[in-house]
């Protein structure tokens, strides 16, 4: 177990100018007292501190206590964020208009191609759908979307009713299929499934590795044509191309790629959000590497059936897609690897130890040459954002993957992290915190609304990074917030999207608008109303209004309504 | 003048020929123009002081919708909900719903309760009044209050979330409305003004204000879902209708209703109690807004219009006029909810722009009458999309061509696609900052409305030295 966290910077030539951050004075966490935060009792045991000798990890991966405001979502939303950057397949959400009226084009990947994906397409099942059964009407919906597009795939996902009233997806997608000559792949999906939206997940690589991985196209028939850019790749692999952009052309003349056999490798869990899988592509070109499908991000559907001709699968997002590749492990005997992109050391790690599995010694001579000329680029570039940075607190909240690379990613930043927690964490997943993290870090599972403010309040970071939901809760407590989900608005990955992070937390924690925000005190909250709830008698506004109006004069009747008048007893915040 | 208006046959198909190959469609939904029942259930209970609403179902129906609401406004949204996993479907969810109330009051101390079904709990059955009536006899001896516990029917395998916002309205006077003592109507008017932004609220607000009425608006946003940032944390909204507010709407001497389909609070009010109910169209524009005053001077405390009134009326007729030479003529293709839409087409008729396609993702027969009206009115001639998706109404576009297209932030691809500009307003407006200012009601709101739309088109169609750029648009 690794104790001192403080520092992943490579110590070397010309650093004097750099504020190391071993040099950085140790936080004063206040006493824990053994109750973090005032809560609900059967929520205390889901937050722990690290400490010496605590080898306990909060307890995680049960289901939410009914009435607080969770962050979770259900299975559906599990298997939508897997599948859904498909780029060229039709996602069809197979239920009443609410589950695909609510989650559509909002996933934040992005294409190089097609834009088939940020449809939303639904069989809006009425009353007498539920009533008499909604198979005909999906398998008309799927015959007409598939006339309408030509798309290569069209995955049908299971929401809560279809669950309920018994439509057998599988039969109607069989059927579909023989009639359109197109895949047509079930998800079951339903929301209720179960507590974690994890299942969500391993049901989606279930469709995949069932229906898409390995099989041929039912009928032979021409794709649509697609953007300029890109062209799906042989089946043979004789050539692979490089993207049209590649960023440095003096590294393209150093390090051209001599490696000739052709080498190619999956990313497993990498879904292109904002941009990211543009970033990851060239550096594993520049060693060497072609990419055979990516699992989901701005692939195709005809790359993914080809995904068992892979080399090796690199698994980027553990909790979606370690399910995915240890069956492919078993089926297709496909090893794999375990990587990550985001922070500057951790890239360079992975592009290590991809070579590694390689074993051949032009890849690793290019990827050693990558990986300095472009850490040494960054080092300069980070600078002055380190400069601004170095001793800020931060709370993060994110899901299960995400937070353990995302400290590492603070800490070469200089930056503190004060807590951390995920939504729905595997215990596997809060190990690997416990691990990284300082102690007297907070590790917290599933907090909701209103544990996350109390937090907040306690610990008074400079940043907290989580979701879309939380973010105005942060703002108006005068805390900045930085987006690690889908909706960011640059990529993370690689050297260049580590700057990127460091542009986007500098923006978020340099703003002076925090100069003009109250500071958080003890007093945040208000009381929880407590109304006097009146009795059943009559409440006679008239008589209210006359006798609260402590204004004037007799001659001027006031005519403010009750709730206009300033002298009504209004609930104030607490006096600090 | 008879008019014929292409009325959209019941299939959404748009005219002779249902092959797909002219890429009409008649089984499937793509880009919904329209949110499901609890949607409008939850932004009917937001307008209520320390209210809490709570969603009787899975979790992805409240995270998703939190996520759709805190994005549009901006604000920290907190929906609860009561977590059914595969075996409380089994069972039944009334074990997961008393606990789920029993973690609220404690937690939060709500003033008010609303569990809206969702599909999942509708189709399994549970009958969430006696459930609620077992949390409040487990409590009979205790004396510590409880809040009164609404429970509202919203499946979302029908309609749409404008009859979750109806229902809910229905639902809060039904259970909360105390009927009169006495047979005296008090000075104090309901007004119902429907799903609107907090801005236009607010407006309505500030006219009842000026003509010196007293009101209980039910149910007002105007506050809670545009607060200020003072450093302080409020989980609930702070500041809205009151519930002893609610019991009093018994007393009032009029309903008005703002919406046409969020009319069922007040039927049922004057059903009830007799309270007399108006509808009138939302008041977008010179005419409606006209109708609207006329209507509050016409109840017997108003002695007469407030000169400020007068005033932004007058400022109202000087701008249309002003840049009546702009607007003139333009094609316009507008979406959203029908209330908005039809209050909208008025006033996009009396600036002189032609609707061309006017299109609502709810389906009803109260919108084709009302367009039907005010196209008699003016002479248009346009194609009603009755219940359809953007997918429709961007094949039409394609076909016809207009000039500006008008509704949700959904529009922006079509937008894009056909090289025209987009107005945002209505929900959810997720791309642009002031979602919940925009303001289109009153004099002052469609004053504010001409002149963004007005420079819409300038920007759109006119160069920088203000030459109308002949063929086409410039950015």
């Amino acid at each position: 177990m690794q104790k001192n966290n403080k520092s992943h910077h490579n110590p070397e030539k010309g650093d004097e100018d750099v504020i190391s951050s071993l040099d950085l004075p140790d936080i004063e966490i206040p006493e824990i007292p053994k109750e973090v935060i005032s809560t609900l009792k059967s929520r205390k045991k889901h937050m722990c501190i690290k400490k010496e000798g605590n080898e306990s990890t909060p307890a995680c991966n049960q289901a939410s206590v009914p009435g607080m405001v969770t962050q979770r979502s259900c299975v559906y939303g599990g298997a939508r964020v897997v599948l859904m950057p498909i780029t060229d397949a039709i996602h069809l959400v197979h239920g009443p208009l609410g589950c695909a009226s609510c989650t559509w084009d909002i996933r934040g990947s992005r294409s190089s191609g097609s834009e088939l994906y940020r449809n939303g397409f639904s069989t809006d099942l009425q009353e007498k759908d539920i009533v008499f059964g909604g198979e005909k009407k999906l398998l008309e919906t799927i015959i007409e979307l598939n006339q309408l597009f030509k798309p290569s795939a069209i995955f049908v996902y299971a929401t809560c009713v279809v669950g309920l009233i018994g439509d057998d997806l599988k039969s109607v997608c069989r059927e579909a299929t023989e009639i359109t000559g197109s895949r047509v792949i079930p998800v079951q999906s339903e929301g209720f499934r179960s507590v974690n939206k994890s299942l969500g997940h391993q049901l989606a690589c279930d469709a995949l590795l069932e229906y898409l991985i390995g099989t041929e196209t039912p009928q032979k028939k021409v794709n649509p044509p697609q953007k300029e850019g890109k062209k799906p790749l042989q089946k043979k692999r004789e050539t692979f191309e490089k993207d049209p952009a590649s960023e440095d052309d003096v590294l393209e003349s150093q390090i051209t790629s001599q490696v000739t056999n052709d080498i190619c490798v999956n990313i497993l869990g990498e879904f292109n959000v904002a941009g990211d899988l543009w970033a990851i592509r060239p550096l594993l070109e520049k060693i060497g590497v072609s990419i055979q499908a990516v699992v989901t991000g701005d692939s195709r559907v005809e790359e993914i059936a080809n995904a068992h001709l892979a080399h090796l699968n690199l698994v980027q997002c553990q909790k979606s897609s370690r399910y995915l590749a240890d069956s492919m492990e078993e089926r297709y005997s496909i090893p794999q690897v375990r990587v990550n992109f985001f922070g500057v050391e951790e890239t360079s790690k992975s592009l290590k130890s991809i070579a590694e599995f390689f074993n051949d010694p032009l890849m690793m001579d290019a990827a050693e040459n990558l990986i300095e000329f472009e850490t040494n680029r960054i080092k300069d570039a980070i600078i002055p954002y380190r400069q601004r940075l170095t001793g800020k607190k931060v709370a993060v909240y994110v899901g299960g993957n995400k937070a353990w690379s995302l400290i590492r990613a603070f800490e070469e930043l200089g930056m503190e992290v004060l807590m951390t927690g995920t939504q729905n964490g595997l215990p596997e997943d809060y190990q690997r915190i416990k691990e990284t993290v300082r102690d007297g870090t907070l590790i917290v599972d599933d907090a909701n609304a209103m544990e996350l403010a109390r937090l907040l309040e306690k610990y008074q970071p400079d940043l907290l990074v989580s979701g879309a939901k939380e973010k105005y809760m942060s703002l108006k407590m005068g805390v900045a917030f930085c987006d690690f989900n889908h909706d960011r608005i640059s990529s993370f990955a690689g050297f260049q999207g580590f700057l990127n992070f460091a542009r986007e937390v500098d923006r978020a924690v340099s703003s002076p608008v925090w100069k003009y925000t109250p500071s958080i005190n003890g007093s945040v909250f208000k009381n929880p109303l407590k109304y006097p709830f009146k009795s059943k008698t009559m409440f006679n506004a008239k008589s209210q209004r006359e006798s609260n109006c402590k204004v004037k004069s007799e001659s001027m009747k006031c005519k403010k309504s009750v709730k206009e008048c300033s002298t009504k007893p209004k609930i104030s915040p607490e006096v600090m | 003048m008879h008019t014929t208006t292409k009325n959209v046959p019941p299939e959404n198909v748009t005219s002779a020929g249902k092959s797909p190959e002219n890429n009409k469609k008649k089984f499937a939904v793509i880009n919904p123009c329209r949110m499901c029942q609890p949607m409008g259930a939850v932004q009917a209970l937001l307008g209520i002081e320390g209210a809490m609403p709570l969603i009787h179902g899975s979790q992805g129906c409240s995270t998703y919708m939190r996520f759709q609401l805190c994005r549009h406004f901006r604000e920290p949204i907190n929906v609860s909900s009561t977590s059914m996993s595969e075996s409380t479907v089994v069972y039944g969810g009334e074990k997961n719903l008393l606990k789920a109330l029993e973690t609220m009051k404690l937690q939060y101390n709500p003033t008010l309760i609303g569990v809206t079904s969702s599909c999942l709990t509708e189709t399994i059955g549970d009958d969430v009044k006696g459930i609620i009536r077992k949390f409040h006899e487990s409590y009979k001896d205790h004396s510590e209050e409880r809040p009164p516990i609404l429970s509202i029917s919203t499946p979302s395998y029908s309609g749409s979330h404008i009859e979750g916002y109806d229902k809910t309205i229905k639902s809060l006077l039904e259970s909360l409305a105390l009927s009169p003592e006495s047979s005296d109507k008090n000075n104090v008017i309901n007004v119902i003004p429907g799903n609107l932004a907090p801005a236009d609220v607010e407006e309505v607000k500030e006219i009842l204000h000026l003509m010196e009425l007293d009101n209980i608006i039910l149910t007002d946003t105007s506050e809670s879902l545009h607060a200020p940032l003072n450093g302080s944390i409020e989980f609930l909204p702070s500041s809205g209708t009151t519930l002893d507010e609610i019991r009093q709407t018994a007393n009032s001497k009029i309903t008005l209703t703002l919406s046409k389909h969020a009319d069922s609070g007040g039927i049922f009010l004057k059903k009830r109690f007799g309270v007399p109910h108006v509808t009138l169209p939302l008041p977008v524009g010179l005419e409606n807004t006209d109708l609207f005053i006329s209507t509050l001077s016409s109840l017997e405390d108003v002695e007469n219009i407030p000169p400020e009134l007068e005033r932004d009326r007058g400022r109202l007729l000087d701008a249309l006029v002003d840049s009546q030479a702009y607007n003139y003529g333009r094609k316009v293709a507008i979406y959203g909810d029908p209330d908005l839409v039809s209050g909208m087409v008025s006033f996009l008729t009396e600036m002189g722009m032609e609707p061309a396609i006017i299109a609502t993702g709810t389906k009803s027969n109260k919108f084709s009458t009302d367009i039907q009206q005010i196209m008699s009115r003016t002479g248009h001639d346009p194609l009603i999309i009755n219940g359809g998706d953007l997918y429709d109404l961007q094949q039409q576009v394609k076909k016809t061509g207009v000039d500006l297209l008008i509704g949700n932030s959904y529009g922006a691809r079509i937008a894009l696609d056909e090289n025209i500009p987009l107005f945002r307003v209505g929900f959810p407006i997720f791309d642009r900052v002031g979602a919940q200012r925009i303001r289109i009601l009153g004099y002052k709101g469609s004053l504010n409305l001409l002149d963004q739309l007005t420079n819409t088109i300038i920007q759109h169609y006119y160069d920088e030295a203000g030459y109308e750029l002949m063929d086409g648009a410039e950015n």
